[in-house]
């Protein structure tokens, strides 16, 4: 960490900023400062609001109160171009660059001087951004195209682009998130570098390991507030070992944890529902776990971990090696067909892409999974399908005008509801519920909690997939910690478990 | 908020409908005449049994462009298999079935192969017309058919011509696929939220693979039924067909994305088309303004539909915005 980060002179100035959601409260009386030419970081859980406060620095989202200081003047940006003008730019996930076109082109893009409608070729342009290209990765050819580039490649160019466009500050969300251990290397050796080109990068990451290895500043964030800042180099000062400051950051994020709310499912070790030996996919290696009756099972792992791909590997979705057995049988579950044949259902990550035809009503989007439950010879019937609707209405509490309201316009947890009855009326006996409360408010994140319960009570096995550890630590009974792709740990839920420990599994900390 | 917005949908195209019909009546009153009215049923209905099964397709969110060539070979097969001695009624069944591998080779490119729809059913379409010049050496088969071949096209019970019971009953079997099958069902899944069927252990390809077959098969009675009307096999007849059946479709507001619309929409579509042609006919405009009217009504009935829509969901947000306000924080 260098040591004249205390003298440079502070370029953002948050101050008690919050924004309110109808419901929710996702920042509240945040204030932080951003220092020239450091690196930033912002850590929390899911939900702690990070992505709120980039969208606000970015001019996505306005803020419902506090003030912001950028470079001593008063900042409102209106939209993510006026941020962008402003010198405030986003290296997001989802990266903006063009495949078919060159390393080139994708460097002059929206920049394109014309001349009577032609282009013109304005060497300056490219030359500038090419030279800031080379400083930072010289083995990018500038006529390559750049869909054969690496994710990393593509992350250079879009940086090289903010700093030709002047911008002062990068943020970057997530961005090793697709990136091999090599290339996460280089991404910070340039970050490293960026400092000498009075570029601040503010950095958001679960990985707590990277944070200590590039960040100057952490500001750790907690349900929408703020838990503190600290320079990183005095966290890890004198005498204090790695696993020391790594704790020490992980009780800022998660607070005092208690499952308070867990309740033992009445788990019956003898019955061994689902069990899969060496489940390997493109993803994830050698997967081995059992499901029992009864039971709640949690997955819990980062961004990245490989929940989703277990899930979609169980679920038939995704090719797969390894040995898969229901009640001891081995099975192939191929397709999702074959899997909800055997009693399998899924609650997909996303409900609205995945999980429901959102501009059908609730009555049409409840018997999908198991259309015999209201149709016989090909025929339905319109009345047992109006009967199922309203059973499920009453039996989940689904605040809707009626079985005709389209999923559409039902609230988040009341559309999650809707999909929980879908796989409900499949009579699966394995429910796969992947982030089954995520975007939903808290009222509505306890109903369904109850829900999984009084399922698993009723027979049901379930396996919850969470990047929140609260809800895992409420709901299962025995948690499963992976990393990059592998099962690390099986933890048995209870009140002594210990979830800074978790915390530090799944960030990849060394066992033991 | 859904059965507003269809109701008033239809609405509007019924009053379009209704519009065009008083116009032409108070211009020429022979337009609402019981010969007239029926000719337009009988002129419009190779479109709407077509339009039956393309309108299912393409509620799932599926295109066929090659219709009009299927009809024209199934047609052409008709009279070639009449001609070489085979009974009319199996004439027809052949044609029929012609159609089906036509519909059958389209859903084997779309699902099994992945080729887009636009795509594999534009081949189709130009291969079914070659085919067709093949068939009959580029010439129209008229010599040596039965009498019977044209029966079908041009009898009827009594008054009632043979086609508008064929019609009848093809839109009612295709409205009970609609509303009351499970395929109906699956079909607008599909299209509203392809992901979210296929999660839901739906067999989407063997949806819509029964769709592809199904519209072949009505290209191939439809065809059939045009070459018994003319009582030739035309091998350039059914140009340009695929249009009035996608223009109909459209109009009676499915769009092009899939998951919603309606045969009845399609119907009345595909009336508004064929009343406005045969009005404009009746008063003797030249028949290339027909062409620009078609284009016009199109254009201007999707204009007139995507406001609504939009006006709709605009009053809905409203809506929702002052229920917030006033029951803040109610309903989780």
């Amino acid at each position: 960490m260098s040591a004249d980060t205390g003298r440079s002179e502070t370029l953002l100035e948050i101050r008690g900023i919050s924004k309110h959601f109808p419901g929710v409260d996702a920042l509240r009386n945040v204030s932080f400062d951003v220092r020239r030419n450091t690196v930033h970081c912002i850590v929390g859980e899911n939900g702690a609001g990070k992505s709120t406060l980039i969208k606000i620095l970015t001019g996505a989202e306005t803020r419902s109160g506090g003030s912001i200081t950028f470079n001593g003047a008063e900042f409102n940006p209106r939209s993510t171009r006026e941020a962008m003008h402003s010198g405030i730019s986003v290296l997001f996930q989802e990266l903006n660059v063009v495949n078919q076109l060159t390393v080139e082109q994708n460097l002059s893009l929206g920049k394109e001087t014309t001349r009577l409608g032609f282009f013109r070729k304005d060497p300056h342009l490219v030359d500038r951004v090419y030279k800031v290209l080379q400083s930072l990765d010289p083995s990018i050819g500038l006529h390559r195209r750049v869909a054969d580039l690496s994710v990393a490649q593509k992350q250079v160019i879009e940086i090289a682009k903010a700093i030709a466009s002047d911008s002062n500050v990068i943020i970057m969300d997530e961005p090793t998130a697709a990136l091999s251990e090599d290339e996460v290397n280089r991404l910070f050796a340039i970050i490293k570098a960026l400092r000498t080109k009075n570029v601040t990068v503010i950095y958001i990451s679960h990985r707590l390991r990277e944070i200590f290895e590039i960040g100057d500043f952490v500001t750790v964030l907690r349900d929408g507030q703020m838990i503190g800042t600290r320079q990183l180099s005095e966290l890890t000062g004198a005498g204090v070992g790695e696993g020391e400051s790594t704790a020490e950051l992980i009780k800022m994020m998660l607070g005092k944890m208690v499952a308070e709310h867990y309740i033992a499912s009445p788990v019956d070790r003898s019955t061994t529902v689902l069990e899969m030996r060496g489940v390997t996919t493109g993803k994830l290696k050698g997967v081995s776990f059992s499901l029992y009756k009864n039971e709640i099972l949690g997955f819990y792992g980062l961004i990245g971990s490989g929940k989703t791909e277990i899930a979609r590997a169980i679920f038939g979705l995704d090719p797969k090696e390894g040995e898969t057995l229901i009640h001891g049988q081995p099975v192939a579950l191929a397709t999702p067909e074959e899997a909800i044949r055997r009693g399998i259902a899924l609650v997909p990550e996303e409900r609205r892409t995945e999980g429901l035809v959102a501009k059908l009503a609730l009555r049409e989007n409840i018997p999908l999974m198991n259309i015999d439950s209201i149709s016989r010879l090909g025929i339905f019937s319109a009345k047992r399908e109006r009967r199922l609707a309203r059973s499920y209405m009453k039996k989940l509490r689904i605040v809707a005008r009626d079985e005709n309201h389209v999923v559409e316009k039902l609230s988040g947890g009341n559309q999650q509801k809707v999909v929980l009855a879908k796989c409900m009326n499949a009579d699966s006996r394995i429910l796969l519920m992947d982030e089954p409360t995520r975007g939903i408010d808290v009222g509505a994140k306890e109903e369904i909690h109850n829900l999984i319960r009084e399922l698993a009570r009723g027979g049901t096995s379930v396996i919850v997939f969470s990047s929140e550890l609260p809800e895992i630590l409420n709901l299962c009974d025995r948690i499963i910690l992976l990393y990059g792709g592998r099962i690390r740990e099986i933890v048995e839920n209870g009140p002594e478990a210990d979830s800074e420990r978790i915390m530090h599994v799944v960030t990849g900390g060394a066992e033991g | 908020m859904k059965k507003t917005r269809f109701d008033l949908q239809k609405l509007v195209l019924l009053g379009f409908l209704l519009l065009i019909v008083v116009v032409f009546t108070i211009l020429n009153p022979r337009f609402l005449s019981g010969f007239n009215v029926m000719y337009v049923f009988v002129q419009n209905s190779f479109v709407i049994i077509v339009g039956c099964a393309v309108a299912l397709l393409m509620i799932s969110g599926h295109l066929d462009l090659s219709v009009g060539s299927t009809a024209c070979l199934a047609g052409m097969a008709s009279a070639w298999f009449a001609r070489a001695g085979v009974s009319v009624g199996g004439a027809f069944a052949l044609g029929i079935l012609t159609g089906l591998v036509v519909g059958l080779i389209n859903a084997a490119m779309v699902v099994k192969l992945r080729i887009t729809p636009f795509i594999a059913t534009l081949g189709t379409m130009y291969m079914g017309r070659g085919l067709s010049y093949l068939v009959s050496q580029g010439v129209v088969i008229r010599e040596g058919l039965p009498d019977g071949f044209s029966y079908m096209g041009n009898e009827g019970f009594g008054a009632i011509p043979i086609t508008l019971v064929v019609l009848a009953v093809v839109v009612a079997a295709f409205l009970i696929l609609e509303r009351k099958s499970v395929l109906g069902k699956y079909s607008m899944a599909i299209g509203g939220n392809r992901t979210a069927a296929m999660l839901s252990g739906i067999n989407t390809e063997g949806i819509v693979m029964t769709l592809y077959i199904l519209v072949g098969a009505m290209a191939g009675l439809a065809g059939a039924m045009m070459a018994s009307r003319l009582g030739v096999g035309d091998p350039n007849i059914g140009i340009g067909f695929e249009f009035d059946v996608i223009v109909a479709v459209i109009l009676g507001g499915t769009s092009l994305a899939g998951g919603e619309g309606s045969i009845i929409g399609m119907i009345i579509g595909a009336l508004i088309i064929g009343g406005l042609g045969n009005g404009l006919r009746l008063l003797n405009v030249f028949t290339f303004f027909q062409s620009i009217m078609k284009g016009i009504v199109l254009v201007l009935a999707v204009l007139l539909d995507q406001n609504i829509k939009a006006r709709i969901r605009l009053a809905g947000e409203r809506k929702r915005a002052n229920n917030k306000a006033t029951v803040k924080g109610g309903a989780s």
